[in-house]
This record gives C-alpha cells, sequence and structure tokens, in this order.
C-alpha cells in the first residue's frame, strides 16, 4: 500500500533569538503511514509532536531529513489541497458566520463554495444550529468542532488532527469518534496527536511514542499493549477446582475473579491449562494479557529516563 | 489566483471592523453635509451682463472651475495625508493577525504559497486604501459637480495617488510584521515611513544643513530610498486642481515609489519563506 506520507531522518532544532542556546525538538525521526490508516503519535509534553506536524505539513522547515507527503514535498500544493489539518489551537475571525469561515478555506483550496455542502458538513460537526451566530461567541467545544469541519472540506486523503478533541465534552467526543471513523471507512488515512491516550486508542491501529525527539517505539496498537507471555484466564465461578491448586500450577490471582499465568510458548500454556483441568477447574475465558496505552507510554518514558 | 482570495477575505474582516464602519459612516456624513448646507451660486454670464448694462464690474467674480481649484487641491492633501495617518492606524494589525498563532499554522497547511499569502494582504489593503480614497474624492466632485455644474475627474485620479504612496507605506509595515509580530512595531514602522518621507521631500535643503559625519550620511541613505511623500502629495494637488506639473515628473515619483514598495515586498516574502511557524 502506498503511503500518506513518509519521514525519513527528520531533524529539528529550535535556536534562541540570539542564539545564545539550542533545544532538539526531533532528533532522526523516521515514519512512514501507509494510506487508509489511523494513527496516533503520542508521547509527554514537549517530545516534538507538534514539530514533527509542522515539518510534515511544510509550515516547519526542518534542518534535516526527507519528507514526502503524498508523493510530494510538503511545500508543493498540490500535497497541501489533499491534507486536512486542524491545529492545536485554531484562531478563527470571530466576526465571521461558520459557513463564511468554511467558505473562505474552500476558496483558499481551490474549491467552488457550496452552501449546502458546507452546512451539510457543519452538521456532521454538529453545529446546524449555530449556522448564523458570530464565532467570537462560540465555546471552546464549538470552536474545535468548526476547525475539524474546516479540516474536512473537499474530502481531504488524509487528516491531521492536533488534539481533535481538546474542549469537547463526553458526548461529543463520541460523536467526534464516529465522524472520525466514518473518514476512515471513506478511505482516509487519519493522523492523530493527542495526549488522551484513550481517546487515541479508541480511534487508532497504529501507535508510535514520541520522546525527546525520538521516535522510541511504533507499531500495532495490539502489539505495542501485548504482554507476550502473559495470559489471563477466567474459569467457571461454580467448578470445584481450589485456589491452592491453581496456585500450585503457577496461575497468579487477577483483578475481577481472574487468573493470569506466564506462559512462554503454547505448549507451557497448554500443559498448565490441563493441569487447572485435571483439578476440576473449569476454563471459560482466555485471552492474551494486555495493558492500556498509559501503560507501555510509562514503561517505555521509563526505559528512557533510566 | 489565491492572492485575491486572501485580498477578498482581508476586505472581508475589514468590512466586520469598526474602525472602517466608522470612516465609511463619517466620510458619509461629511459629504451629506456638503450636500445639503454647502451654498453656491454660479453667475455664468454675470460678467457680461453687467458689461452689457454698464454697472461697475466685480473682478473678483471667476469661473466656478477656477473657483474651485483651491477646494479640489485642499480635499486632496486632507485625503492623501488624513488617508495615510488612518491608514497606518487601522491597518496595523491585519499582518500580525494574519500572523497570530493558530491561525498562520492553518493557512500554511492549505494549498496556497508563503508569497501569496503575504500578496494577498497587501493587495487587500491597498484595495481598502484605495476604495476609501476614491470614496472619499468621488463623492466630493459628485456634491461640488452638482451644486456647480464642473466636472472632472481628476480628484479621483489624486486619490488613487495617495493609495499609491499609502502601497509604500504598508510594504515597510508588512516587511516589518514578518520579522518581529506586533502591531504596534507595525504602526510604528508606518508612521516612521510618513516622517522619513516628509524629510526626503526637503532632503537637498535638509543636507545643506547638515555637518559631514556618518548622521548625514544615514540620512543621505535613508532619505534617497524613501518615496519623497511631499513631492506626492504636491503632484497630487496639482492633479486635483488642474495644476501644472513638471514632465516626466509624476512618471519619476510614480516609478520610484512603486520600485521602493516591491523592494520592500520582496524582503518581507524571502524572510516569511525561511520563517518556522
Amino acid at each position: 500500500m502506498p503511503a500518506a506520507f513518509a519521514v525519513t531522518s527528520l531533524h529539528k532544532r529550535f535556536r534562541s533569538r540570539f542564539g545564545r542556546s539550542e533545544s532538539v525538538a526531533l532528533d532522526g525521526v523516521d515514519l512512514e503511514v501507509p494510506r487508509g490508516e489511523a494513527f496516533g503519535l503520542i508521547g509527554p509534553n514537549g517530545a516534538g509532536k507538534t514539530t514533527f506536524i509542522k515539518c510534515l505539513l511544510g509550515i516547519a522547515h526542518p534542518d534535516s531529513g526527507a519528507v514526502e507527503l503524498l508523493g510530494h514535498r510538503p511545500q508543493d500544493p498540490r500535497s497541501r489541497a489533499r491534507v486536512g489539518y486542524l491545529p492545536e489551537r485554531l484562531t478563527l475571525p470571530g466576526a465571521w458566520t461558520p459557513p463564511a469561515f468554511l467558505a473562505s478555506v474552500a476558496r483558499l483550496k481551490g474549491l467552488r463554495p457550496d452552501r449546502p455542502a458546507l452546512e451539510a458538513l457543519l452538521g456532521r460537526v454538529g453545529l446546524s444550529e449555530a449556522l448564523d451566530r458570530k464565532i467570537r461567541g462560540f465555546s471552546k467545544g464549538m470552536r474545535q468542532r468548526l476547525g475539524l469541519a474546516a479540516a474536512l472540506v473537499g474530502a481531504p486523503e488524509l487528516l491531521v488532527l492536533d488534539e481533535p478533541t481538546d474542549g469537547v465534552d463526553p458526548l461529543g467526543r463520541v460523536e467526534i469518534r464516529q465522524l472520525l471513523a466514518a473518514e476512515l471507512a471513506r478511505g482516509a488515512t487519519l493522523f492523530i496527536n493527542s495526549h488522551l491516550l484513550s481517546e487515541t486508542e479508541r480511534i487508532c491501529t497504529r501507535i508510535g511514542i514520541l520522546s525527546r525527539g525520538r521516535l522510541v517505539r511504533s507499531g500495532p496498537l495490539e502489539a505495542l499493549t501485548a504482554v507476550q507471555q502473559r495470559w489471563r484466564l477466567r474459569f467457571a465461578p461454580d467448578g470445584p477446582a481450589a485456589s491452592e491448586a491453581l496456585v500450585s500450577l503457577g496461575f497468579e490471582p487477577g483483578e475481577g475473579g481472574a487468573w493470569e499465568i506466564d506462559a512462554p510458548d503454547p505448549s507451557a500454556l497448554n500443559r498448565a491449562l490441563d493441569g487447572a483441568r485435571a483439578s476440576g477447574a473449569l476454563l471459560v475465558e482466555l485471552e492474551r494479557a494486555s495493558r492500556d496505552l498509559e501503560d507501555v507510554l510509562t514503561e517505555v518514558l521509563a526505559a528512557g529516563s533510566a | 489566483m489565491r492572492s485575491i482570495a486572501v485580498a477578498l477575505d482581508l476586505l472581508r474582516e475589514a468590512a466586520a471592523r469598526r474602525w472602517f464602519l466608522a470612516l465609511g459612516l463619517a466620510l458619509t456624513g461629511l459629504l451629506m453635509v456638503l450636500l445639503t448646507s454647502l451654498r453656491l451660486e454660479v453667475v455664468d454670464g454675470a460678467l457680461a451682463a453687467t458689461r452689457l448694462f454698464g454697472q461697475p464690474l466685480y473682478h473678483d467674480i471667476q469661473a466656478a472651475d477656477v473657483a474651485l481649484r483651491p477646494v479640489f487641491r485642499v480635499a486632496s492633501q486632507v485625503v492623501f495625508w488624513g488617508g495615510l495617518c488612518f491608514g497606518v492606524l487601522s491597518c496595523a494589525d491585519f499582518a500580525p493577525a494574519l500572523l497570530s498563532p493558530g491561525r498562520i499554522e492553518h493557512l500554511l497547511s492549505l494549498p496556497v504559497r508563503r508569497w501569496e499569502l503575504l500578496a494577498g494582504t497587501f493587495l487587500g489593503v491597498l484595495a481598502l486604501a484605495l476604495s476609501g480614497a476614491v470614496y472619499a474624492s468621488a463623492g466630493l466632485v459628485l456634491v461640488l459637480g452638482a451644486k456647480t455644474g464642473v466636472w472632472t475627474a481628476w480628484p479621483v485620479v489624486s486619490a488613487a495617488l495617495a493609495a499609491v504612496a499609502f502601497g509604500s507605506i504598508y510594504a515597510g509595515m508588512l516587511a516589518v510584521t514578518v520579522w518581529v509580530r506586533s502591531a504596534a512595531l507595525s504602526a510604528a514602522a508606518g508612521a516612521s515611513l510618513i516622517v522619513l518621507g516628509l524629510l526626503a521631500t526637503h532632503r537637498v535643503a535638509l543636507l545643506d544643513l547638515m555637518g559631514r559625519g556618518p548622521g548625514r550620511a544615514l540620512f543621505a541613505g535613508l532619505t534617497a530610498v524613501v518615496p519623497p511623500l511631499g513631492r506626492l502629495a504636491d503632484a497630487a494637488g496639482a492633479l486635483a486642481s488642474s495644476g501644472p506639473l513638471a514632465p516626466g515628473g509624476l512618471v519619476r515619483l510614480l516609478a520610484g515609489t512603486i520600485t521602493f514598495s516591491a523592494a520592500l515586498l520582496a524582503v518581507a516574502v524571502w524572510r516569511f519563506d525561511r520563517r518556522d511557524f
């Protein structure tokens, strides 16, 4: 599958105004995101996530490295015409109405503003009741929704969203997740930068962890959160197996009545299960033990600082 | 061309600003007052009539178009200098607003080239200045034309000259903003260019008063490139009042002013292209 974007050995340093000090924002980042994928970039504050997005879209100039955005350089308007971007803090023209703002975005994208289509887009992000209101009276959540609508103008192939659910209420987040799922189903590629790990987990299928300007971990969400040798099991609660017997076989009591066991390979797992069944336990559930993204991020950051 | 779209957006933004609404209302109010209260009596043929009936001649009676010349000259000066000062104050924050965090990132993510953004902002402000100056001068021409029967387009042409002069000032304001995003600094740059433009008008006389040294060299260098706004204003006044102009003088003045604007815009684009946001 062709890449939505590919970044090779990206370096970016920021110098203070008089060159007295400099900080490394990106330190040799390599990343390729295939088309049609939902990729989430996570990391602590100051890790370089927003700088990465800015270099990706040509808003900042990398010191070295290569960026290819939808088959072109980011400076090429042909690539940016197929991208929708929601910045972290979008400043909107307060005196305008939402349709006027979207019409301006459409014109700058080289499209003919189509009022019914723009109103339908505003309806998709939940702003159909605010079509005639001035933007200056909007709440933070409404501004975020309008920014998202602006990113969706022209049905872009790649959506780059910096904190898309920031300031949005929980119900609004569900709506935005559904909207992003629809965009994904349409064939769009999603690239999301969010500090809300649970949101990222629910939307993205691949995750990258950026720390101190380096991409320290990247891969499918399941692979990142899985614990390779650990399994979680649940036995029938009215089974005759005694806890002592299970403990003697290597099982450890987990949360909510579940059990966990370390098994380096399928044979070891099956030997342990045979022993449990022999002791009268009735297996009803078996899954690979996994952690959430927060655990993964904590582990990665702790390893990085050690 | 996306610059036109950027310029039109700037005009839409300006239409929502109180500054420009106030200017539009003030100009309209002034023209309405002139239209309803100005008492002008045109007495064409009066001189012949007095001669015919042997009455004493009133030598201060003039033809209407001649009588209106000083009016048009003063009006063109008001439009020129008033326009420059109002423009500097009211347009100082257009470029800083364009470069504000959260807005510039969004604009740069759209398929618009960086130079198109700057050119669009410049064109939008120029269109704003031109429309204000033309509205004021065309309104005055209409009012006086209706009252006196004298119709002339030259005051409108002279207003366009004021807009060209403001273009050179705004190019400097834009270039400064690309370095440091500040409306106050942008306005200060505009005010400084107006003062320098006035000094450049009297450059030769002022240089004669200065002793040799780096200060004189700096003054000579600065005033050599800045358009002499006083001479432009005089030319605008002469045009408005159908007065004499030095042959080729206006063309040279305009060429110099446009070159100055283009050079400052080129510097602004060069810097803007290299900046990170």
